[in-house]
């Protein structure tokens, strides 16, 4: 049948010839026409929404000297509603997916959630305990508001310290900020100082600034500036315990935990005088070398 | 002026060391792979030594502390980890780089899209046509064959030239997908071999391979050719889910999986399966836009009732496949919610949730083109009569529906724009803007869609088994429970309990809309088994009813398009999330206008495309008619 | 046929009668299911029990 109807088509084309390809170019602009048409009709319906672009986070210079406490809750309100994208879901009900913070008193409910059974975390004070709701949310869920099945003890909230959001210390600093003002309370959380923006600047700085990895053991205690406070060479005290010997009283976990969690576990009689950020700073290739030579150090 | 410079020969020097990689691909195979299979494997041993965790730290009396694998700046340094380049790393011509690579891969993609799903609907036409001994089948399945062929080529050159001008303008990025997926880009190139293999022999073996055994072999030609098919499908599915949701690499970066363990991300099945669906939606729109073009510019009657049971057919395959659709994309958000509520909220909830009212148009118009279709299309039997009255109606539920779909829902961008329009949502529009009710009339407007499909399906039939009353007692009570019971869903858990039932009740929704088809298909299968069949008259269709087959393809190819902007914006300003960061100067997410002119121009240019590809294939049966010499006269 | 009419209507009558009590039920246990598969139980009133 369609073979027939193929033979037709041929005979069509060369016996009526001026006709069809008339009516063919006719259907054609027809069809364009509409096509078109139908076309820009959907692009006029995005051309009358809001245009809105979304700009990826724009790293800002803070000149933290000049920094003034109002300034650093502008900074904080700033980063709740943009890089912080906790608006998305922290918003007034029915829309939002999470407790609507900013149409709440932060301080009350602070001390409302520290004060319930079900909360698992440490802290004690309305800051520290917006700083472990960011950093990490699951110690206490808001009841009804957890990761379905988990009843409330898994909170659905990414950690802010952690990519994609990653916000820095001092930004979530500036976010407590912002949440403790906002309902007139004091504002506990220190501005940054200056050497603290030192240290900021020189942390995210890109790759190829940063010192190479130490190759060995040696090198890394050196560029650790271990020894300023620990002698290597004898029990004595500088600043910190002698280490000659260390491997006998310490074993390798014991050494690993001093170095990444030094607070943790302190020798008696010693203050809590070792930098806690050697976590962020060893690789672990550097921090694996040390306690291995530091396990060796047996006499 | 010193910058431009610099960044004219970085681009030159990176675009020769690229291409030095793409030739490597292509010619060096052998070896390139095993070589680059060894290097692999010992590098990654020496990454899960180096990230292994540090063992379980305790002390008396206290719990494990968990030691978190630490991970610092220096390790970037090292090829193994997701480089960060900084914007003057990525090379300037002149023009926006993302508006390049956005028009070139989306044409490869719908070209792609297209040459994927024809094949598959052609074999179960061909399968049809051995099974019911009617050639019409086999013609028809030739004929779609024939106009989409130069589809292939157009395919393979659109994504040589996405390749091309991705390893051009996006240089890091390229290098560190080329790390990660290693081998599998050979394997990809490897198919490709197959598949025009496949391609080839199943069409042009058509005739050849026409009846009996041989028929045999060529299905089989054809089921190796959408195998190979669909298995170029999910391959490069997984670049395209790797970077929304990264499996397979640690956070910065660096592969601590095996090659599986990176493509089987989160979202690399349901992206598998929402596209698999949406080709063959797409592809015979397509199809059927041919068709209807053929049958508007011909008055033969013989060729008009071939076409359009041709651009019927065709409209039934767009419209059965793009039924399902919501639910996989049901699917592949809540996947995407799942990996990362941040990402579902900024598609649904940000910036990107204004084009959700996009959608709604373009999902509105196929459904109403659609429909329109087939209500015209009634006109061919004579035993539709018994339901023109139902259309009124149907046609009521749609536009209603439509237009609550189309409510602007007011998404909150920031506190300032909640202050702004005095209230989270609108007063009056509000409750109809917000998601439940939108949930409601999408499930409606499916539900009276299959409608509509049924009572044309029944129109040239008349029903011969004892229970017909019975049976179409049983339709119409589950057609208004399942309504009731949407509506029921929608208004009573949409607003008055709380989120969780909210969502868990829109779920109950689709299942409502799917037990409508299901029964309505099954119990429509019994009662016409042996049915009393009334003339139909193919061809006897109004003219204007040809335009709802080329609203679907317009319609569709915009919808893929505009999906398209929100799955690849979703990432924000990060090539692979979380894990690489893009900082070119086009890391933002573009406005919806701008990308609406971005989909239009692809749109335009897809159907100049397309409209050579029909050319071409009318071109094999055109012969030109021998020149007649002055004075001789005669036959032409 | 005048009495097969009548009766037609009353056996029509019953017949709609049964299919919505079938639908009404089919569609009662299928929002009880799916929303007990998701971990959201209703009550026999369909109000959450959650």
């Amino acid at each position: 049948m369609t073979d027939l109807s193929e033979k037709d088509l041929d005979t069509h084309g060369t016996q009526e010839d001026g006709g069809r390809g008339e009516s063919s170019t006719n259907v054609l602009g027809k069809i364009l026409g509409f096509s078109l048409g139908l076309t820009l009709i959907f692009t006029l319906v995005t051309s009358l929404l809001p245009q809105v672009e979304g700009e990826a986070p724009v790293e800002k210079k803070v000149d933290l000297a000049a920094l003034t406490m109002d300034d650093f809750v502008a900074m904080g309100e700033e980063l709740f509603n943009n890089k912080g994208t906790c608006t998305l879901c922290h918003k007034p009900a029915p829309l939002g997916r999470a407790p609507d913070i900013a149409g709440m008193d932060m301080l009350a409910t602070s001390a409302k959630r520290l004060a319930d059974e079900r909360y698992k975390g440490e802290v004690k004070d309305a800051e520290g305990y917006i700083r472990e709701s960011m950093v990490d949310p699951s110690k206490y869920v808001v009841a009804t508001w957890g990761k379905k099945g988990s009843n409330d003890t898994e909170s659905p909230m990414p950690a802010v310290d952690k990519a994609p959001i990653q916000l820095s210390d001092m930004e979530m600093d500036a976010v407590i900020a912002y949440l403790q003002s906002k309902d007139g309370g004091e504002v506990t959380v220190k501005l940054p100082s200056p050497e603290a923006a030192a240290e900021i600047t020189a942390a995210p700085a890109p790759a190829g600034t940063v010192a190479a990895p130490a190759a060995n053991a040696e090198e890394a205690l050196v560029k650790y500036a271990c020894s300023a406070c620990h002698s290597m060479t004898n029990k004595d005290v500088l600043v910190g315990p002698g280490l000659l010997g260390v491997g006998v009283r310490l074993s390798a976990n014991e050494i690993r935990q001093s170095i990444i969690d030094p607070n943790a576990v302190i020798t008696e009689g010693f203050q809590p005088a070792m930098p806690a950020d050697f976590a962020d700073k060893m690789t672990v290739k550097e921090l694996e070398m040390i306690v291995k030579f530091l396990v060796e150090k047996k006499q | 002026m010193y910058h431009k410079n610099k960044s004219v020969s970085a681009a030159l020097r990176s675009f020769l060391g690229r291409m030095g990689i793409l030739f490597l691909l292509m010619f060096v195979f052998g070896s390139t792979s095993t070589a680059h299979a060894a290097g692999q494997g010992a590098s990654t041993d020496d990454v899960k030594q180096r990230i292994a965790p540090l063992g379980r730290v305790a002390i008396e009396g206290q719990k494990f502390i968990e030691v978190e694998p630490i991970v610092s700046a220096e390790d970037t340094v090292e090829p193994m980890a997701a480089p960060r380049p900084s914007r003057l790393d990525y090379p300037n011509i002149g023009v926006s780089s993302r508006a390049v690579v956005w028009i070139l891969a989306q044409m490869h993609l719908f070209f792609g899209a297209l040459v994927l799903a024809v094949p598959l609907f052609v074999l179960v036409i061909e399968l049809m046509g051995v099974k019911t001994g009617d050639e019409r089948y086999d013609a028809m399945a030739y004929e779609f064959m024939k106009i989409s062929l130069t589809g292939f080529s157009i395919t393979a050159i659109f994504g040589g030239s996405l390749a091309l001008a991705l390893f051009v303008l996006y240089p890091d990025f390229m290098a560190y997908m080329m790390h990660v997926f290693g081998a599998q880009w050979l394997v990809y190139a490897g198919i490709f071999f197959l598949e025009s293999f496949f391609l080839y022999t199943y069409y042009y073996g058509w005739n050849a391979m026409r009846y009996g055994n041989l028929k045999w072999l060529h299905l089989t030609l054809g089921l190796l050719l959408n195998g190979a098919g669909m298995t170029i499908m999910v391959l490069s599915n997984s670049w395209a889910t790797f970077m929304m949701a990264p499996s397979g690499v640690n956070e910065v970066g660096v592969v601590i999986g095996d090659i599986w363990e990176v493509m089987k991300g989160p979202l690399w099945n349901p992206i598998n399966l929402h596209r698999f669906i949406a080709n063959i939606a797409f592809g015979g729109a397509v199809v059927g836009a041919y068709a209807a073009f053929k049958f508007l510019s011909t008055r033969d009657p013989v060729k008009r009732a071939h076409y359009d049971w041709m651009g019927y057919t065709s409209n039934f395959i767009a419209i059965l496949a793009f039924l399902p659709l919501p639910f996989a994309g049901y699917w592949l958000m809540a996947e995407i919610y799942a990996y990362s509520q941040q990402m579902g909220i900024t598609a649904m909830g940000g910036i990107l949730a204004w084009l959700f009212i996009v959608q709604a148009v373009l999902i509105g118009t196929i459904l109403l083109a659609g429909n329109f279709y087939l209500w015209s299309g009634m006109s061919r039997t004579e035993g539709s009569v018994r339901y023109q009255p139902l259309i009124k109606y149907i046609a009521l539920v749609l536009v209603v529906c439509f237009l609550i779909w189309v409510t602007p829902h007011t998404l909150i961008l920031s506190a300032s724009e909640i202050a702004e329009l005095g209230g989270s949502h609108h007063h009056i529009l509000g409750p109809l803007g917000i998601m439940p009710a939108k949930n409601i009339a999408v499930n409606l407007m499916l539900v009276v869609t299959f409608l509509s499909f049924q009572i044309y399906r029944r129109s040239d039939k008349v029903a011969t088994v004892s229970w017909v009353k019975a049976g179409n007692a049983l339709l119409v009570a589950i057609y208004m429970v399942a309504i009731v019971n949407i509506v029921f869903l929608g208004v009573y858990y949409g607003y008055f309990t709380n989120t969780v039932y909210k969502v868990g009740s829109s779920v109950a929704q689709v299942t409502s809309t799917l037990l409508v088809i299901i029964t309505g298909i099954v119990i429509d299968s019994l009662m016409y088994k042996n049915a009393k069949t009334l003339p139909s008259h193919w061809g006897r269709i109004p003219d204007r009813s040809q335009y709802a087959l080329f609203a679907l393809p317009i319609a569709f190819t915009w919808l893929m398009g505009l999906m398209g902007y929100v799955r690849s914006s979703v990432k924000t300003h990060w090539h692979v999330y979380t894990v690489m960061k893009d900082n070119s100067p086009d890391n933002f997410i573009p406005t919806i206008g701008y990308a609406g002119n971005m989909i239009t121009i692809v749109t335009v240019l897809f159907l100049l495309f397309v409209l050579f590809m029909f050319w071409v294939a009318n071109l094999g049966a055109t012969t030109q008619p021998k020149p007649v010499i002055a004075g001789e006269g005669g036959v032409g | 046929m005048g009495n097969t009419k009548l009766s037609g209507m009353g056996g029509m009558l019953v017949i709609s009668v049964i299919a919505f009590i079938i639908a009404l039920i089919a569609f009662y246990g299928l929002n009880h299911l799916v929303m007990g598969v998701q971990g959201l139980p209703l009550n026999l009133d369909l109000s959450p029990a959650g």
